[in-house]
């Protein structure tokens, strides 16, 4: 015994360190293996270009969100600092901020929930389809419209607001909302009543939904609720090409 | 071992060691994961991205040239009132409070199909630039959400007629393009439920209607 101690205190420090970043590295390199997803690595000549202008292109699509979010913020408070007849300044701006809000142009924070969906782990069985264990364009589409019943008021995935113009849709094995590409995992924040994730878990066909879909491949599901939710404002072009507003049938109608 | 190549040996781990925690952290941060996509796939997100972000520049110059209207409008004290006025009408018009008119299509719907089926067809009209849209007469924004199995879908809680219309003002042509094209919603339906038809038809002018709800949220405010 004493032996054993004695050449254990007989080992340079150094190695003590050595062994132990080593240990480290092991384990690092087992979880980098395991959390690469599980979509095909494709390996062709002309893709790093392409890789690099989709890059370059999403990068340039961040910062005209940006932009464009702080554009609307100074337009704001230059019409709120608008002068004229005060009253009726007052009075479109109020109307004003209550369009905005309704649009999904304001960040919104309060009760709800965030759900985040990731790839399922499982093996892919022979003869199974692989497809079938990555989430897709329609799981998110199902999981917001089920959101939207169970009563939720203000809705975003990864950072991007759902409005009136948002499409989800599958590229590849990949998901666009809002024309911007969104890598796993998918964060579905929803504000709404303190409870939505229990009137969530009431509804049948949200039920069924994780009987059929989400349980029989294991994609993994977790759930956070809170009074901290923050969805951000829609950071694209609110812009009628074709149409044009109509007159209201009735003038009182307000929002 | 001496130590000068012990420290070596340690320094060439560390560095390792550094490299792997920082692409862990990159990996788990959800970072690109494009070099996943096929060259087929990435070409289309490259069209699709560049269309948005020609879209953006456009909002960007269109924002601008208000900003710059109000500071000036500031600097003279001029009133603001025609400028908030035309902001309001789009925002709402946009939002769903108030009614939109233009050319668009009108899909007619008739047969048992599930709400999801729905659902995927205004997702469509969506990519396809569709700006307002109205099922059986009830105008679409978030929340609104057609849903229920086949022969029995509801709107809002209210049961839609067999047949119903989709209205969706936008340009025709895109619109009908874009639904009726081989491998398109309409035949992917048509294969996947042989009982259902839907119609697509151009319209020159068509009103839809603004929505009734309340779209200001009780469960949130503003965040700064």
């Amino acid at each position: 015994m004493s032996g054993a101690l004695a050449r254990l205190r007989g080992i340079p420090s150094w190695q003590v360190t050595l062994g132990l970043a080593l240990l480290t590295l092991g384990f690092l390199v087992a979880a980098q293996l395991r959390s690469e997803p599980q979509r095909v690595q494709y390996t062709t000549q002309e893709r790093p270009p392409l890789v690099e202008t989709a890059n370059q292109l999403q990068q340039q699509q961040d910062d005209l969100g940006t932009q464009i979010v702080q554009l609307r913020s100074r337009i704001q408070s230059l019409e709120e600092g608008g002068q004229g007849n005060a009253q009726v300044v007052r009075a479109l701006n109020d109307q004003l901020q209550a369009a905005r809000i309704a649009a999904g142009l304001t960040a919104l924070k309060g009760t709800g929930l965030v759900l985040q969906f990731q790839d399922s782990i499982l093996p892919v069985p022979a003869g199974g389809n692989q497809a079938d264990y990555l989430v897709d364009a329609s799981d998110l589409r199902t999981t917001i419209d089920e959101l939207w019943l169970a009563g939720a008021e203000a809705i975003a995935v990864n950072g991007e607001r759902v409005v009136p113009t948002t499409a989800i849709l599958d590229i590849g094995g990949s998901i666009l909302v809002n024309s911007a590409y969104l890598a796993p995992p998918y964060q579905i924040a929803a504000i709404g009543p303190a409870d939505l994730l229990d009137r969530l878990n009431a509804r049948a066909s949200w039920v069924d939904y994780l009987k059929n879909r989400v349980d029989p491949v294991q994609l993994r599901l977790g759930y956070y609720e809170g009074s901290d939710i923050t969805v951000p404002a829609y950071a694209g072009a609110v812009n009628l090409r074709y149409g044009q507003p109509a007159p209201a049938p009735s003038a009182s109608a307000g929002p | 071992m001496s130590r000068p190549r012990s420290q070596l040996a340690l320094a060439a781990v560390a560095l390792i060691l550094g490299l792997l925690v920082v692409v862990q952290l990159r990996a788990q941060a959800g970072g690109s994961t494009l070099a996943n996509l096929s060259s087929q796939d990435l070409t289309t997100l490259i069209a699709n991205l560049n269309t948005r972000n020609d879209e953006l520049r456009s909002e960007v110059a269109k924002l601008q040239a208000e900003e710059q209207q109000l500071t000036e409008q500031a600097a003279t004290g001029q009133t603001s009132i025609g400028q908030l006025t035309t902001d309001l009408a789009q925002t709402r018009a946009w939002a769903g409070l108030s009614a939109v008119s233009g050319p668009g299509i009108r899909i007619t719907v008739a047969g048992a199909l599930p709400g999801t089926a729905v659902e995927d067809v205004l997702n469509e009209l969506r990519n396809a630039g569709a700006e307002a849209i109205a099922v059986g007469g009830v105008r679409v924004v978030p929340g609104v959400v057609v849903a229920g199995q086949p022969g029995a879908l509801s709107l809002v809680n209210t049961p839609l007629d067999d047949p119903f219309e989709i209205d969706a003002v936008g340009s025709s042509e895109t619109l009908t393009g874009s639904l009726t094209r081989a491998g398109g919603i309409v035949q992917q339906l048509a294969a996947t439920f042989p009982d259902a038809q839907l119609t697509v038809t151009p319209i020159d002018q068509l009103i839809v209607p603004p929505t009734d709800r309340q779209l200001v949220p009780a469960h949130g405010s503003p965040a700064l």
